[in-house]
């Protein structure tokens, strides 16, 4: 019985014991991180091997890219980490409406971002007949970009829920701001896969 | 939040001030993305192109994921998977014959 109490005490002191120093939710969130290169890498190497595969019909995603349009999506997802940052630094200054503000902002950012990825998929359907099936270097541009936009549309959904949460009387509370802040670790890598995906797929890819 | 975080991380001032520098290295991906296929630059090209790249990367995952400021537990681990993703898929895309991506 003794023993039990002690152990009840001891849980309620020390919720989580941290052999790391860091807490184990955002180290959770950094392994899982990490792990997602090996995903994305894979996803973009399939890319490379495939892009340039000749011998099939149909169009081939570096010849109908829109430079322009996909630059301007790329610099909406990169403002995107900024407002994410500035929604955490909010939450760590105890203002409450800044952080609504800024959570917003991000899931609209990201919600610009997933339109633009459905009006170019939708035109390279529509207007240039490439689609999943049609090639292999289409089949490739698809999956990588399309997982990609599965990552951006988790975390407009998750931003959203914070938002939602955030909009309750009191606020987020210190509990919420470890969920922020590793929607934000999340968010942030969103956008370095996209960094990596406009310069190798897009930009590279485009013969000159 | 632990304490640290409040520590060393940037002013909203000093974001915005990465964020431009971000959308600067953007703007000039994007233009020698036009010189080159206006003068053909080759290799330079994808060097360039790939420099810069990286160089938002490091940015992104420095101040924004305040990586710079955490404890070197996080880093090793984001650093080991990405190490462990390059050399991998290096060796496989050498392997394949795609040495160079593009303008080698």
């Amino acid at each position: 019985m003794a023993d039990l109490a002690h152990e009840t005490m001891a849980d309620h002191e020390h919720p989580e014991h941290e052999s790391t120093g860091v807490d184990n939710r955002k180290l959770g969130m950094w392994a899982f991180l990490s792990s997602e290169f090996l995903f994305f890498g894979a996803l973009i190497s399939n890319y490379l091997l495939y892009s340039n595969r000749s011998g099939f019909a149909g169009p081939y995603p570096s010849g109908i890219y829109d430079i322009p349009f996909t630059s301007v999506s790329s610099f909406v997802l990169l403002m995107s980490s900024l407002t994410m940052v500035l929604a955490h630094n909010a939450l760590s200054r105890g203002d409450q409406g800044g952080t609504r503000t800024w959570l917003f902002a991000t899931a609209a950012l990201g919600a610009v971002f997933l339109g633009g990825q459905v009006f170019e998929f939708t035109e390279f359907i529509v207007e240039f007949d490439m689609k999943l099936t049609t090639n292999p270097a289409a089949s490739a541009f698809y999956m990588l970009t399309g997982f990609h936009g599965a990552h951006v549309a988790i975390g407009v959904i998750m931003l959203l829920s914070l938002w939602g949460i955030s909009r309750r009387p009191g606020g987020l509370s210190e509990k919420h701001g470890m969920n922020l802040e590793l929607v934000g670790l999340y968010w942030h890598f969103v956008d370095i896969i996209w960094i990596v995906i406009f310069t190798v797929v897009y930009l590279l890819s485009v013969p000159s | 939040m632990s304490s640290e975080e409040h520590i060393h991380h940037p002013t909203p001032a000093q974001y915005w001030k990465i964020a431009v520098v971000l959308a600067v290295l953007t703007a000039i991906e994007v233009g020698l993305f036009y010189v080159n296929q206006a003068y053909d630059l080759g290799f330079l090209n994808a060097a360039m192109l790939l420099i810069l790249a990286a160089l938002k990367f490091v940015i992104v995952v420095g101040f924004f994921m305040h990586l710079r400021f955490e404890k070197s537990t996080l880093s090793r681990f984001f650093t080991a998977g990405f190490i462990l993703a390059f050399s991998l898929y290096a060796i496989v895309l050498t392997a394949l014959g795609v040495v160079a991506i593009r303008g080698g």
